[in-house]
């Protein structure tokens, strides 16, 4: 304890020579996907980690660049920078996509690496396709028809025989309502619940998505209609519980009488106080 | 003030204790004083690298620091409890010690809440149990308990104190001027007529009534902290009693130490006497057998049940690799040893009985020891970080540093406190009151005089 502060506030001897250590590489591995939104757009997403001392971490804050086409038609896209998830999305707006001769849009992910993380790259090949959702009302069934088309070929052309889900968006992740698989027209029908709560309107978001396929890759498609239980967003007021931010009123109470009693006699033993020094005699015998 | 013949005896005593602060006192002042400093090494060290200083955890987040404002707030029990039972039941042979009890009261009820705000890992938000109270909350319950606990026991001590300072007023006592006039300031133009005499009858009548309950809730709130917790070895319901019943007990000890320790210092045998250790012995041996019977009581029953939280805890107590020694300690040194003593008249002495005393109030502050830090070692979820320094909890020098700066305060306190005030109340000998029992030689002593 005593030779504490001095050894806090010793120096580290600066003409030692430093250990020499070999560096350390970690190679990354990164998760690459392109999905193909009804509005003609494309997401890339990747996911970046690297297994550092055994644990996989998150590679935060590394660039991530983005190209479209093959090696000689290569072009750049732009780059993104992972955030704390390790996750980073490019958004490629539709006059930005060109395909191959097969119709094909290829993508590349770049990790350029740094410090100890070596560089890496990721391709994705897919087919340009497109998913439309059409909502349809029949009474009181709520149906979603989902249309896939093939626009690798130039005119559309329906994608028969394919698993597609609809989902409901959700605060967190979407929440699945039902899947179906496409017709010779390239058209699934599914019945989705007519008590869905929705924002203070009755919105609800609906997506249809065609995950991993391998072919198309991923797709999706999403439109909002009023279809929901209007639930309301605004903060009601809590009840009086335990857990609540006021406090039940028999404890309150409680507490009231029993801080008055006691402050109370304080109270009174003060102004007997004050009384004692008031009655002090004038003239000390 | 007019002094009858005993008052007068008293202070003739002691007068020489409040002129002169004396060179035994300038050096106990500055032993203590060092390990202060000590102690605030310890704490810029805390406060500049934060809690990782301390041998607290995610898992055990409370150690030394809470077992030693449980063991404050417990002591302080000696004043409010045992002074305002003994006032009301107008017990005469309290008077000698009713000073020391009630000064044992406010110092430990200033030191212990300290230990708390060690605790606090976020002192810059320390505003917000004043700004955003949750009523709800038993730490909110505490705050408010404990600061009106405090000011209940200033007021017991200052109603107490009155006469006294009327009296040292009127002395003409050979200490600096500021002493004379806060003398003057204190005892607020008490000149002993019988109105006045009725106020202070009746506000130590109202204040001995109302901190009789207010300590037991104090306490009560102070244990359902744990108890309305949802941790084995925690979730009683008997934790209210148990841990006022243990606040009593340890409160007598630490007085009966007092009462030894002053009674030596100071040659007060002729008002601190072996009445008043073999009384108050009494008090402690049924305190002591109650206090077993809760303990017996509380474990039999988490045994029993054999509910794998509450028998991980039980085992980590029994189990002489882990908190065996401890617990063993615990028990012998804070149950049976007292009961003992105390029982037969051979040891029945006031040497013996403070003895006792040392050990049961050491054995306390274990079992308070006990009672936190193995139930935060056996959490309910799996930890998520198992290094050592996070499943076993092991405080660190600055801990014991911090806890040996607040034991050193109390002492440096009561030293103070007795150069500033008679530890004998002098006012308390009436005009038809029994002189003094006459004891010019030390009986019982088993260390010689």
């Amino acid at each position: 304890m005593i030779v504490l502060p001095a050894k806090l506030m010793a120096q580290t001897d600066s003409s030692a020579k430093p250990e020499v250590k070999e560096a350390t590489t970690y190679a990354p591995l990164i998760e690459f996907v392109s999905v193909q939104k009804n509005d003609s757009s494309v997401d890339l997403k990747t996911s970046v980690k690297a297994k550092i001392n055994g644990t996989l971490t998150k590679l935060a804050g590394f660039k991530i660049e983005f190209t479209i086409g093959t090696d000689s038609t290569a072009k750049k896209l732009g780059e993104v920078v992972t955030d704390s998830r390790g996750v980073a999305i490019f958004t490629c707006k539709p006059d930005q996509l060109t395909t191959d001769a097969a119709g094909k849009l290829n993508f590349k992910a770049s990790f350029l690496g740094k410090d100890s993380i070596e560089s890496a790259e990721e391709l994705v090949s897919v087919k340009r396709a497109r998913l439309e959702i059409t909502p349809l009302k029949e009474g009181s069934l709520l149906n979603v028809k989902v249309k896939l088309i093939d626009l690798s070929t130039g005119t559309g052309t329906a994608v028969p025989e394919t698993d597609l889900g609809v989902f409901v968006k959700r605060l967190f992740s979407p929440l699945k309502l039902g899947e179906g698989k496409t017709d010779e027209a390239g058209e699934a029908s599914i019945e989705i619940p007519n008590n869905l709560p929705g924002d203070s309107h009755g919105n609800i978001t609906l997506l249809a998505k065609l995950d991993e396929n391998e072919v198309y890759g991923n797709l999706e498609a999403a439109v909002t209609q009023q279809w929901g239980t209007p639930v309301s967003d605004e903060l009601k007021e809590l009840p009086r519980a335990l857990w609540s931010s006021h406090p039940p009123i028999w404890m309150l109470v409680t507490f009231i009488i029993l801080m008055s009693a006691v402050w109370g006699h304080y109270l009174v033993i003060i102004i007997q106080l004050f009384r004692l020094r008031k009655e002090e005699p004038k003239t000390i015998s | 003030m007019q002094l009858n013949s005993f008052q007068q005896q008293a202070f003739d005593k002691q007068r020489p204790t409040i002129e002169k602060f004396g060179r035994r006192s300038w050096m106990w002042t500055i032993f203590f004083l060092l390990w202060i400093i000590v102690g605030g090494y310890a704490l810029y060290l805390q406060i500049a690298d934060g809690h990782i200083v301390t041998g607290m955890r995610d898992n055990v987040v409370w150690g030394l620091y809470i077992a030693n404002f449980i063991f404050f707030i417990g002591i302080s029990y000696a004043g409010a409890v045992i002074s305002g039972i003994l006032h009301i039941l107008k017990v005469e042979w309290r008077k000698p010690i009713i000073r020391i009890a009630e000064m044992i009261t406010v110092i430990a009820t200033i030191i212990g809440p300290v230990f708390i705000l060690l605790c606090v890992g976020r002192f810059d938000r320390l505003h917000h149990l004043i700004l955003y109270p949750r009523l709800q909350s038993p730490i909110t319950w505490d705050v408010l308990a404990i600061s009106t606990y405090f000011t209940g026991s200033v007021i017991f001590l200052y109603l107490a104190t009155i006469k006294d300072f009327a009296i040292y007023r009127d002395a003409k006592l050979k200490v600096p001027k500021w002493r004379q006039k806060l003398y003057k300031i204190l005892a607020i133009g008490y000149r002993g007529t019988p109105s006045q005499k009725k106020h202070i009858s009746i506000s130590m009548n109202l204040m001995a009534v109302i901190i009789i309950p207010l300590a037991i809730i104090v306490h009560s709130v102070l244990s359902w902290i744990f108890g309305m917790t949802l941790r084995p070895g925690w979730h009683s319901t008997i934790f209210g009693p148990y841990f006022v019943l243990a606040a009593i007990y340890s409160g007598t000890g630490v007085l009966i130490m007092a009462m030894w320790v002053y009674r030596k210092m100071y040659g007060l045998y002729d008002y601190i006497n072996d009445k008043h250790f073999i009384y108050l012995g009494y008090i402690m041996l049924v305190l002591g057998a109650a206090y077993g019977y809760f303990t017996f009581s509380e474990y039999l029953t988490d045994w029993f049940g054999s509910e794998k939280w509450n028998s991980e805890v039980i085992h980590k107590l029994f189990s002489f690799s882990e908190y065996g020694w401890w617990f063993l300690f615990a028990n012998v040194a804070g149950i049976l040893l007292p009961i003992f003593i105390v029982a037969f008249p051979k040891t029945r002495k006031p040497g013996w009985i403070a003895l006792a005393s040392l050990f049961m109030v050491a054995a306390l502050w274990v079992k308070r020891y006990l009672i936190i830090v193995p139930t935060l070692e056996s959490p309910l979820l799996p930890m998520q970080d198992t290094r050592l320094e996070y499943v076993k909890y092991s405080p660190t020098w600055v801990e014991w540093a911090l806890t040996f700066a607040g034991i050193a305060t109390f002492f440096l306190f009561f030293t103070l406190l007795s150069k500033f005030m008679t530890i004998i109340p002098i006012s308390e000998f009436g005009d038809k009151e029994k002189a003094p029992e006459k004891i010019t030689k030390p009986e019982g002593e088993i260390i010689p005089a």
